[in-house]
């Protein structure tokens, strides 16, 4: 009990020391050095944090766009391996008295091909300038309020509500627009010549067999990195339902606006309401495509894998830092030795300034990601194909980060401290 | 008392083997003013580092006190050359980002007073070298008759048994180093033991006793009266 109260003195008085060596290190050294470790410290914490956050920035931008661009926060599809959602118009009113529900849009989709050269029929071996696609009949005004659609329309004209006649086509459907044309993918079949005004005839199959040809003439193209958006028609909904056959009550999706932390619930309650068989509802990040999901894995281990490699450079950093600061110092540190200052508390003064320079650097890193980088990456997403790529951090994430870094910096702090202080005395004293 | 017996101190092996001390047998009593003198490569420095608990001797033991020091771990010898021992080096030895009054108050705070005892601790001493105003200059602020001061009062604030001082005054002019001396013979007076590496005979002269090395050997220990 003895030894443990004179340890624990010892400890103490060191600890004391230790500080009040620190300290005193830190405010007379040169600003400009300390100025510089903290700015390599900070640069640490931001490789730590940024690198991986904008990996997966890259995905979680994508997942963020489909969800507002396409799905809403839940998405109601036909179940699997129907064509419609079973008892769509109890379903819409359900939706319009939910309290949270805050918008809705209903779409009505069919599978058609486009024919885009009407003015001659194709020479012979000649493949028709047309394809197969998807084409949804939209509701203009509540496809405005769930997913801003306008801000799709990059050339021509928005559909005005219920105009019947007008298509707008995805630009990944067009050669001209598309991001694949010069890729010469086998297969892959795009509309020539099909522009803003252009004239291209429609065809529908209709379930009791009857086919449906109409003229469209193109107001407008669209394009977002959602392929919901690049790679399919939009006409209105009233046409659609129009060319559709037998029950035109029934719609292909519905994608709901609510509050993102609710939207789980709600598809419970959807799925309550509806019954487990007469649709596919499903929270945005459910119904992100597997791959996308893949891809966010991937991408979490390779942020994951570079993060391990900043955290031992940062150690390294620190490592050298102290280490050329004990090196400097050594003399001195076998005068205090000399004099009587327990090794103990040499070694934790430098701990301590390792401490300072690990605690500013995170606290300023923090600083900027939260208060610059997290939101200048939300207002200025980095263009990607598929994707526009956010900065991803969460303050769990960056407070994990700030403790690995913090423990690797006083680790890193206390072994070269270690190695200096451990000489011999007098041979520190003389230099030698 | 220090006490010791055959010391001897040896560096290298085998035929490189060189021996600075050869089996010295010192005894210095409490209150002693010390100087120990010789040319140099005599063993001097090596001598106050084997009784000051710097080095470790190849063989021979030291006593301080009743204790064999021989027995002791680096944390003890440590602590009694905290608690026991004042240190006076031939370059002042000064911490450089410490002001003159807190390198004079860290053996005291490492002993475990607090910090404003500490620093009243150090400006009494620090008046006693006549340099209370420049407590709170760095080293590199002081002259070099000043940081030597400032080292005196260092070894002195926390009330050692024994002074040790490697030529303290080799760096200093004249002046100085009568300032120093001056300042020993008045700590002398006191009854502090003081243990002097000097190879100037006018600054040992101020010693009550001259201990005289060549070779690794005492040649010669003289007493004044």
């Amino acid at each position: 009990m003895k030894k443990l109260r004179a340890l624990q003195r010892e400890y103490f008085h060191a600890l004391r020391v230790g500080w009040f060596l620190a300290l005193r290190q830190i405010k007379r050294s040169g600003k400009g050095t300390t100025a510089l470790i903290i700015f390599i410290m900070v640069l640490t914490f931001l490789n730590l944090v940024v690198v991986s956050g904008l990996l997966l920035g890259l995905i979680t931008g994508s997942f963020v766009q489909f969800r507002d661009a396409y799905s809403g926060e839940v998405i109601i599809t036909a179940a699997e391996g129907m064509d419609h959602i079973e008892n769509s118009p109890a379903l819409v009113n359900f939706l319009e008295s939910h309290p949270k529900v805050e918008a809705f849009s209903p779409r009505y989709g069919a599978g058609v091909t486009v024919l885009g050269t009407l003015t001659r029929l194709p020479e012979k071996n000649e493949r028709p300038n047309q394809l197969s696609m998807r084409v949804m009949g939209i509701d203009v005004e509540r496809e405005e309020v769930v997913t801003g659609f306008s801000r799709f329309l990059k050339y021509g004209e928005h559909l005005a509500p219920g105009e019947e006649g007008y298509m707008l086509i995805g630009a990944n459907l067009l050669k001209k627009y598309s991001a694949f044309a010069d890729a010469n993918i086998p297969g892959l079949d795009l509309l020539d010549d099909v522009d803003v005004g252009s004239r291209v005839r429609m065809t529908l199959s209709r379930k009791d067999g009857g086919i449906v040809r109409k003229d469209f003439i193109i107001k407008g193209i669209v394009k977002s990195k959602v392929d919901e958006i690049s790679t399919r028609m939009f006409i209105s909904n009233q046409e659609l339902r129009r060319l559709l056959p037998i029950n035109k009550e029934q719609l292909q999706e519905i994608a709901v606006r609510t509050d993102l932390e609710y939207a789980p619930r709600l598809v419970e309650e959807i799925k309550t309401f509806m019954g487990s068989y007469a649709a596919r509802v499903q929270t945005s990040d459910e119904a992100i495509p597997s791959f996308l999901r893949d891809i966010e894995t991937t991408f979490g281990v390779l942020g994951n894998a570079l993060s391990s490699i900043g955290v031992v450079v940062a150690s390294i950093t620190v490592f050298i830092v102290i280490f050329i600061n004990a090196v400097t110092k050594r003399k001195f540190i076998g005068i205090m030795k000399g004099i009587g200052v327990s090794p103990r508390a040499i070694e934790l003064s430098y701990v301590f300034q390792a401490f300072f320079y690990g605690f500013f650097g995170c606290l300023i890193g923090v600083l900027l990601t939260f208060g610059f980088l997290e939101p200048y990456f939300a207002a200025n997403p980095i263009d990607f194909p598929f994707s526009d790529g956010i900065l991803v951090v969460t303050p769990t994430g960056a407070a994990l980060r700030v403790a690995i870094l913090m423990a690797v910096t006083l680790f890193a702090g206390y072994l070269p401290a270690k190695l200096i202080v451990r000489r011999n005395t007098l041979d520190a004293i003389l230099g030698r | 008392m220090i006490k010791s017996h055959k010391l001897v101190k040896a560096y290298g092996e085998g035929e490189l083997q060189l021996t600075v001390l050869k089996s010295l047998n010192v005894e210095i009593e409490d209150g002693e003013f010390l100087a120990i003198v010789g040319p140099s490569g005599a063993g001097k420095s090596t001598l106050l580092y084997q009784l000051s608990l710097l080095d470790e001797p190849t063989s021979g033991t030291v006593h301080f006190d009743d204790i064999d020091t021989s027995l002791l771990s680096q944390a003890e010898r440590t602590a009694l050359r905290l608690n026991r021992m004042g240190f006076v080096f031939q370059d002042y030895a000064l911490l450089p980002e410490l002001t003159a009054e807190e390198n004079v108050a860290l053996p005291m705070l490492m002993q475990g007073m607090d910090k404003k005892a500490a620093l009243k601790g150090a400006g009494k001493a620090l008046e006693r070298v006549g340099l209370l105003d420049k407590r709170v200059n760095l080293p590199s602020q002081l002259s070099g008759g000043q940081q030597q001061r400032v080292s005196i009062a260092r070894a002195i604030a926390h009330h050692p048994h024994v002074l040790f001082a490697d030529e303290p005054t080799a760096n200093l002019d004249s002046t100085n180093g009568e300032l120093v001396m001056e300042a020993f013979k008045a700590l002398h007076k006191e009854g502090q033991t003081i243990v002097m590496i000097t190879h100037e005979e006018e600054y040992a002269r101020h010693a009550r006793r001259v201990l005289s090395i060549k070779d690794g050997q005492i040649v010669g220990d003289v007493r004044k009266k």
